[in-house]
């Protein structure tokens, strides 16, 4: 019975340790490439696309006017841009932002943001969008998030990347920003900086992609043949991302730090909580929808299945990091086997260190500088961010197996933008200090 | 903004009033492995005869000569251990050692049909194994030395030292520790210099450091060049600080490994957390003290004419005989190396990188502490590659007709002179003759004397040998259970109390022994056969109550068996 216990650890431990190294190789996988791949064009095509941005809001009254005006005054042609603003009819207080908005811009001659107000269920964003399709006017549809702050010349990068390697489909870059406005924001920063920077690109190569909910651009007529987005699926943009890999549809991802969309981490434990609970079981529902199936080679499926159902494991590893601490204090293992149970501790003191030099990449990056006092504070909540994970994912089963499946939505307060704010005032002060 | 790595290739230059030569790859040699040409025609040439010199030289007549030593002996022992009783030792395991080298030993004798009696002698299967070895680290010498010049003349030069040499021939043959962390070291080096901006070639790199320093201990002394390597080799690389934190990964990975088994086992600290090194804890051994004991460890200077009061360091007595003008040349390259190096860092590191690898294991042994006789292995490769750089760099500003006459010369000189020694030499009487390690038999006196054990000792009875005929006797039938080294008889409490009554001479039946052990055995005792040290009880038996029932003698070398007369 002993040895049995023995052979089920050292076989854990092997399969935690092959499953850690993999997940190091797709954090890091972007590093490992020519810098070139990932980095959006250095000169521009002249303005010939034109835009929908479709920007679905529920409750945003803090941040939609913020965001409206930025989409509202880049640096793209305005005849070539349609803004979309989402709203339902019983979200008053964000219809009247959004409308005041809109009035204080007509007053500057920009003409171009309309609402689209749906009274229909169910509420969620999915529903909002494809509900805005049929006014969507222009070449290609681009989704934002209420919150997101936009680089003003996101539209001529696309529009370059589109023009010149001929794809449909393009995943801008997206950043959470405030890094140390919370014990777990940084490690949520860093999810965001790794996966979009890097993660993403080895999917889009593989042909197998989960797309971002927001900085995404489509063709509209693609959009339009796939028949939008999924609306009972919690997260739709990884779905309909997974769809068009399934069509053969080649996606270029654009992670370039110029021309990041910003955004910030949940206020609070509970909002991002219910966050990655809503990506976790959105991941599920994809998974047992199938459209991965469809994907044309083995490799496309599982690389397909191993992310929709990494949540899952998460879950698992949550629970196995819990009694592998059990065992370190009550269970005594021969040597060879104690020494093989540690590989997975040993991967995870990788991964911390992988980590801390990428937060200081990411703020290097950023024109950011980080307190040591972060590194301290990212290795005590480690542990803890894991098992909130974990049990984000438990809880995700739980909704899915009782057949609860409503969307609940992150509060946004813009925290990212008083980073930024404080990050300009930060040059400022650098400025004012050397002059 | 990160430059782009598929940019143009360096500039080839040529140095004024040079021509362009054949056997070089013209240019201003950098650090660089961008725009290398593949090896062509002539590298393949040139790397053939490496290889397939470094082969000949080391395994032609490897079964007869050296002598097996101690040494070879105790790894064999361990790697059997490993195998046979799946432990680190067949005696207590007192960390001397990281175990990385004999359980790479181990799994190579477990792949061998016959185990470790596949080639005979129980040490042969050790020394096949560094023959192999040694034609993969010739490999990577060739191509470190390659990439660091830039062309072939400087890895010709370093391969014909690391491959010709009496030192490197002598002590590379046998089955040593230091060997196999030679080669994980200049694989360590060769990924750094193989793929430019590759993330993982940093961990792979570090990875065979790690392994490096978990087979022999000293490889840290090449750490500093290795990341100064890693560190010129990423400096525009916009992965640097990931490659170098894989660098650190990978080589952080064996050691933790090697620190946390002795933490499993409850032997990391020393008991009551004592250090004091005039009082060793008993009964308990501790990876701690242990390496607090190496590092206070101190036993004179390399370069005190009287070694330890018996006879002068090895320096003299056994390195500089053997090839003064590898260590004398290789001193002078290294410091030439080092302040060129210096001059052009920014330009070229190269020179600073082989003369810190040299520099870096030339500190070690001359800072003071125990040297034993092979240490000088790790030397060997790094001193080639300092003569190869300065050779190849001298010979670059003299027109080709007088470089290749040149390097001939000097090749055959060594080679084929008596006085160079690599390949001939005068034998006693005058007469020319091939050198000693492609014509001295020695090893059948050991196969003698264990032939001779066989067939007279019973197999119950207490032996007290030296290491190397350990296996033998412990690994095929008859087997002599009771046999153990004079080392542990003196030192593991296991063995002595056990085996031989806590230390009594009357408890000692037979004494297999060398000259060479009797010397040992005295300088364990403290120097002299009459004081009370660990060894006393045995040199008492053989002073005394023994009677010499078996003996073989060939040049320096002596064998005996004794009988104790109870």
């Amino acid at each position: 019975m002993l040895d049995l216990i023995y052979a089920v650890l050292v076989l854990v431990s092997l399969l935690v340790t092959v499953q850690s190294a993999h997940t190091l190789y797709l954090t890091l996988y972007t590093w490992d490439r020519p810098p070139a791949e990932a980095r959006a064009p250095d000169h521009f095509k002249p303005p010939r696309l034109s835009f929908t941005v479709m920007l679905p809001a529920r409750h945003e009254e803090e941040v939609i006017q913020g965001t409206i005006g930025r989409i509202a005054q880049s640096n793209y042609p305005e005849h070539l841009i349609q803004v979309l603003v989402i709203c339902r009819a019983d979200d008053q207080g964000t219809i009247d932002k959004a409308e005041e908005k809109i009035s204080q811009l007509q007053r500057h001659g920009l003409r171009n943001v309309e609402m689209v107000v749906f009274r229909d269920d169910p509420i969620n964003k999915p529903h909002g969008l494809n509900a805005a399709l049929p006014h969507a006017a222009k070449d290609v549809v681009a989704v934002f998030d209420a919150e997101d702050d936009i680089h003003p010349d996101i539209f001529n990068v696309v529009n370059t990347v589109m023009e010149e390697e001929e794809v449909k489909v393009v995943q801008g870059g997206v950043q959470l920003m405030n890094f140390n406005s919370s014990w777990y924001s940084a490690l949520n920063v860093l999810e965001y900086f790794f996966w979009f920077k890097s993660r993403l690109h080895y999917h889009a190569r593989l042909g197998a992609i989960p797309l971002g909910g927001n900085t995404v651009f489509f063709e509209r007529n693609l959009i339009v043949e796939l028949g939008g987005w999924d609306e009972h699926n919690l997260t739709e943009d990884a779905e309909i991302g997974l769809r068009l890999s399934a069509a053969g549809e080649r996606i270029r991802v654009v992670y370039d730090s110029r021309y990041v969309t910003r955004e910030e981490t949940p206020p609070t434990l509970g909002h991002f909580l219910r966050q990655r609970t809503r990506w976790s079981q959105g991941f599920l529902q994809t998974l047992h929808q199938g459209s991965w199936r469809n994907l044309a080679t083995r490799r496309q499926r599982f690389l397909a299945f191993y992310t929709l159902a990494f949540p899952q494991a998460q879950a698992l590893l949550g629970i196995y990091v819990l009694f592998s601490l059990g065992t370190m204090f009550f269970f005594k293992a021969p040597v060879l086997v104690a020494l093989i149970s540690f590989l997975p501790v040993m991967m995870l003191l990788a991964y911390f260190l992988i980590c801390t030099v990428g937060l200081y990449e990411f703020t290097r990056a950023y024109g950011m500088k980080v307190n040591p006092s972060v590194i301290v504070g990212m290795a005590i909540a480690w542990i803890p961010y894991q098992l909130v994970i974990a049990y984000a994912s438990l809880r995700a089963v739980g909704r899915q197996m009782r057949g609860v499946s409503n969307w609940e939505k992150t509060r946004h307060v813009g925290a990212h933008r008083q980073q930024v704010a404080y990050h300009t005032e930060s040059l400022r002060e650098a400025g004012d200090r050397a002059a | 903004m990160p430059p782009d790595r598929t940019a143009e290739a360096p500039r080839v230059l040529h140095p004024p009033g040079v021509r362009s030569q054949p056997l070089r790859e013209a240019g201003v040699p950098t650090a660089s492995t961008e725009g290398l040409r593949s090896l062509g025609r002539p590298g393949t040439i040139a790397l053939a005869f490496a290889l397939l010199s470094g082969l000949i030289t080391h395994s032609y007549h490897l079964f007869d000569y050296p002598l097996y030593q101690t040494d070879e002996g105790i790894y064999m022992e361990r790697a059997w251990a490993v195998i046979r009783e799946h432990g680190l030792s067949p005696q207590t395991y007192v960390y001397d050692h990281a175990p990385a080298g004999w359980i790479m030993i181990a799994a190579w004798v477990y792949m061998l049909p016959g185990h470790f009696e596949a080639f005979g002698n129980p040490v042969n299967s050790g020394r096949v194994l560094m023959v192999i070895l040694h034609v993969a680290s010739t490999f990577f010498l060739f191509e470190i030395a390659r990439k660091l010049s830039r062309g072939l003349l400087a890895p010709l030069i370093a391969t014909f030292f690391f491959n010709f040499s009496f030192l490197a021939v002598y002590y590379q043959r046998m089955a040593l520790l230091d060997n196999i962390m030679v080669f994980w070291v200049l694989m360590s080096v060769y990924l750094l210099l193989r793929r430019r901006g590759h993330l993982f070639t940093g961990l792979w790199s570090g990875l065979t450091f790690g392994i490096s320093v978990v087979t022999k201990e000293n490889a840290v002394f090449f750490a500093p060049a290795i990341f100064y390597l890693i560190y010129r080799q990423t400096k525009e690389e916009s992965n640097r600080s990931f490659a170098i934190a894989f660098w650190i990964i990978g080589a952080s990975a064996p050691i933790v490994t090697y620190f946390l088994y002795a933490t499993l086992k409850g032997e990391l600290f020393p008991k009551d957390f004592s250090f004091n090194l005039n009082k060793p804890p008993q009964g308990h051994v501790s990876l701690l003290y242990e390496m607090w004991y190496q590092i206070h460890r101190n036993s004179g200077t390399l370069f005190a004419r009287n070694h330890s009061g018996l006879q002068p360091s090895y320096l003299y007595a056994s390195w500089l005989p053997r090839d003064p003008f590898l260590l004398l040349v290789g001193t002078a390259a290294m410091v030439i190396c080092l302040w060129v190096g210096w001059r052009e860092r920014q330009q070229n590191p190269a020179f600073l990188i082989a003369g810190g690898l040299a520099f870096g294991i030339a500190f070690y042994l001359a800072r003071g502490s125990v040297i034993l006789d092979f240490y000088v292995i790790p030397l060997i490769p790094t001193y080639a590659l300092c003569i190869a750089l300065v050779g190849d760099r001298m010979l670059k500003r003299i027109p080709i007709a007088t470089a290749v006459p040149s390097i001939s010369l000097l090749c055959a000189v060594l080679l084929l002179l008596p006085g160079g020694g690599y390949l001939l030499k005068h034998g006693q009487q005058g007469q020319l003759q091939l050198a000693d390690p492609y014509h001295v038999p020695q090893t059948f006196m050991q196969q003698a004397e264990i032939a001779w054990v066989r067939h007279n000792i019973p197999t119950n009875a207490r032996i007290v040998s030296d290491d190397d005929i350990w296996v033998a006797l412990h690994d095929v039938n008859p087997v002599y259970p009771y046999d153990q080294s004079h080392w542990n008889a003196a030192t593991d409490p296991q063995v002595r109390n056990k085996i031989f009554g806590g230390g009594n001479w009357e408890d000692i039946d037979y004494i297999v022994m060398s000259n060479g052990m009797r010397q040992a055995m005295e300088l364990n005792n403290g120097g002299t056969s009459t004081s009370t040290g660990p060894e006393a009880y045995m040199l008492y038996a053989l002073d005394y109550h023994s009677s010499l029932v078996w003996h073989i003698h060939r040049g320096n070398v002596n064998l005996y068996v004794y009988k104790i007369d109870h």
